[in-house]
């Protein structure tokens, strides 16, 4: 038996349902009892129980793309600050995807402390070591174009089911914009005030993640504002 | 712990800065949205929050009596300390004060004290024996950027709205206060000098120089900080920054 | 400050209340920028912020557990706080709170889930009048949830105590200074588990068992105004509607 409606706002503690519910994700079981363990928003379906975290920090999990900023250089590889209690580990082997002898290449000339990656998770074990790979086309250094940081937790809204907000704002917007799981995007544009419109849009997504008709609202802000460039004249 | 900045940051900003631009899209002379509320702490006599956009600073003031210095024996004594409350970063640790908020509660301090702006001699009890003692300490509580113009900020709006009744043996009509000085931080990027720096720009930044004015325009304090430096005519430059900012910020002392 | 002569008359306090009634309480959830999690509690005169940071990273490595975060909590008194001003630093006192504080949470945070990790919880006590460490307590658990830390419930805390023989609840600074028994308590309020309980005075059997009724009462009031003010600091409706 269901407590609450879904799409409801729950607290830390609020009894969710009674009886056989599966829980998908910010839930726990007492005995028969469910209850909520974070704040967010319930996504009741079928016999699934899910809450949807309104806030939080990102934790890897394998095959998750991460964008990661080096913090560390060694011998063999890179540490990657991945906006995340814990950092992600890249061979270098991992990134150039071939075999390296460490004695005649010297590695730092691929990537040094502060560089942007694009990165997938290659493994996360019991003991919480995060391997990263960076060799797929699309991964590796990222040069140019803006970094921003959004809650993690609304990543999944930023792109949008199939993928449909993401194309949206880079339909209306001409740039181009990767996403990583942990909260992280990146914009490229030839026109900045075109980059700003889109940060507009990402944090307007991160104000209303909870919201219904964004896709359209995010769609109709960035054209908006397009108009006004337009107008205004000079690209 | 240490700030990590991004190389794609880093070159963004820089490359805004090349362009005249603020990753904000302020224009290099201008400060972000000021709010100074004061009176919010009983206890203390005088107590200020202020906010720099984001950037949230709290200053409380404390009257005690205390012995007054061997060489000032009938003026009182001023105090000040500045905490980076772990609150206001992740990368304040607990702990005593690091020399960066030695740093900033100097600085704040210079810009009170050689300013005149406290009457200390009205501040005597019994001569060589007993004086009153200002105590201003200021807490971080979120750091975007800045904390030195906020911090001098409370501290002075603090200072300019004390309440002295209740203060066991005080005999002066009110706190003897008579001075604005503001100090007004700019930061340099790529050659361009911005004010009231974000913490974007701070990680990013050359160096700094904070420069505390008064009414009038003379400067009673100054301090440059960072590992870049400043050629003369930036300095000139900064002077006119901080002189014709400084009315903006001091109107909220009100 | 003398001590009053009462500080009962006709069946109410000095500050107009009833035994059982609480301070004024005001909560605010997530009112800084910076960190994960944050939460302002205004109870009668107190004035409590407290911040989350985490889960993050552990620094020194040699504190990390294995399988499970750490959870650190740092209970701090501006020294304008009070009306002597008091020395910044941590005295023993604030240690002792800190502890006390820790452990009134550790049991409802679900910290296996971020092994290796700490969850660093810093209480700034901005103005003070009696009851600090349990408002502390009350903006900690708030924070948490704001911060998105899973927990089991949230954690309740409030004091009671004995003034003129009354059993009280919600001591303010002269029923703490002049009263004969001081007991904060906190608890996870929906299995009615007291995680804090510390006392100092003097109570027979029958008074402890009252102050302890008395105290559960005026958890659950405090339960009701955490859980509004997280709903409210969520409860943002887009642009437009």
């Amino acid at each position: 038996m269901l407590h609450i409606q879904n799409r409801e706002l729950v607290v830390p503690g609020q009894l969710i349902a009674e009886g056989g519910y599966f829980i998908r994700e910010g839930a726990f079981r007492e005995g028969d009892r469910i209850y909520a363990s974070i704040v967010g928003l319930a996504d009741l379906r079928g016999q699934n129980i899910r809450i949807i975290p309104l806030q939080g920090r990102y934790i890897p999990k394998r095959g998750d793309a991460v964008i990661g900023v080096v913090i560390d250089v060694h011998r063999s590889g890179w540490i990657l600050d991945l906006n995340s209690p814990y950092v992600g580990n890249l061979f270098v082997s991992d990134l150039l995807q071939r075999k390296v002898d460490l004695l005649m290449e010297d590695i730092s000339q691929y990537l040094s402390m502060g560089d942007v990656v694009m990165a997938n998770v290659k493994d996360v074990n019991e003991l919480m070591r995060v391997q990263l790979e960076a060799g797929e086309a699309g991964m590796g250094k990222v040069t140019g174009g803006k970094l921003m940081e959004l809650t993690p937790t609304k990543i999944p809204r930023v792109i949008g089911r199939k993928g449909s907000m993401i194309a949206a704002m880079q339909n209306a917007s001409g740039c181009q914009i990767k996403v990583g799981q942990n909260g992280r995007v990146m914009i490229w544009g030839d026109d900045p005030r075109m980059v700003n419109a889109v940060v507009e849009a990402l944090l307007m997504i991160e104000r209303e993640a909870h919201t219904s008709g964004l896709t359209d609202r995010v769609r109709l802000m960035l054209e908006n504002i397009i108009e006004k460039i337009k107008l205004e004249g000079g690209t | 712990m240490y700030e990590i900045v991004s190389s794609v940051k880093r070159d963004y900003i820089v490359d805004l800065a090349r362009q005249e631009k603020r990753v904000d899209t302020r224009a290099l002379d201008q400060n972000r949205e000021i709010s100074v509320e004061t009176g919010l702490v009983k206890p203390a006599q005088g107590s200020a929050l202020v906010k720099l956009g984001n950037t949230q600073v709290f200053a409380g003031v404390k009257i005690e009596r205390a012995e007054p210095y061997p060489d000032s024996p009938s003026s009182g004594v001023l105090m000040v300390n500045a905490e980076l409350l772990p609150l206001a970063s992740p990368t304040f640790e607990p702990g005593r004060p690091d020399e960066n908020a030695i740093e900033l509660a100097r600085v704040v301090d210079r810009g009170i004290r050689e300013s005149g702006a406290i009457d200390l001699d009205k501040l005597s009890i019994t001569p060589g024996e007993e004086v009153w003692a200002v105590f201003v300490d200021i807490h971080m509580l979120d750091h975007d950027g800045n904390l030195i113009d906020a911090s001098a900020l409370a501290a002075i709006a603090a200072l300019w709205h004390m309440k002295t009744e209740g203060i066991e043996g005080w005999t002066l009509p009110e706190f003897p206060i008579r001075k604005k000085p503001i100090a007004v931080t700019i930061a340099k990027i790529n050659e361009k000098l911005m004010v009231d720096p974000c913490l974007d720009e701070e990680n990013v930044m050359d160096a700094r120089i904070t420069i505390t004015t008064m009414e009038d325009g003379s400067i009673c304090a100054m301090q440059k900080g960072g590992i870049g430096c400043f050629t003369p005519e930036e300095l000139e430059l900064a002077y006119e920054l901080a002189r014709s900012r400084a009315p903006e910020l001091r109107k909220h002392i009100e | 400050m003398k001590k009053p002569e009462k500080l009962i008359i006709d069946g109410k306090r000095l500050d107009g209340r009833t035994p059982d009634e609480l301070r004024p309480l005001k909560i605010q959830a997530g009112l800084l920028k910076r960190a994960d999690g944050s939460a302002y509690v205004e109870l009668g005169e107190n004035k409590v912020l407290v911040a989350v940071y985490g889960p993050r990273e552990m620094h020194p490595r040699h504190l990390q557990q294995p399988d499970t975060a750490v959870l650190r909590c740092r209970y701090n008194m501006a020294p304008f706080s009070v009306d002597e001003r008091k020395r910044p630093g941590p005295d023993r006192r604030s240690v002792e709170i800190s502890k006390v504080t820790r452990e009134a949470i550790e049991p409802v945070v679900f910290l296996e889930l971020y092994p290796k990790s700490v969850i660093d919880v810093f209480i700034e006590i901005l103005q003070a009048d009696a009851g600090t460490r349990t408002t502390g307590i009350t903006a900690a658990s708030v924070a948490l949830a704001d911060a998105g830390v899973p927990m089991r419930d949230l954690i309740s805390a409030a004091a009671v105590g004995k003034v003129d023989g009354t059993i009280v609840l919600d001591l303010n600074k002269q029923e703490d200074n002049w009263g004969t028994s001081d007991m904060p308590i906190a608890l996870m309020p929906r299995k009615k588990l007291i995680t804090l309980l510390q006392m100092d005075g003097h109570f027979t059997a029958e008074e402890f068992k009252n102050a302890l009724a008395l105290a559960f009462k005026g958890c659950e009031q405090i339960y009701e105004a955490q859980k509004q003010a997280l709903r409210e600091r969520y409860s943002i409706k887009p642009e437009g509607e």
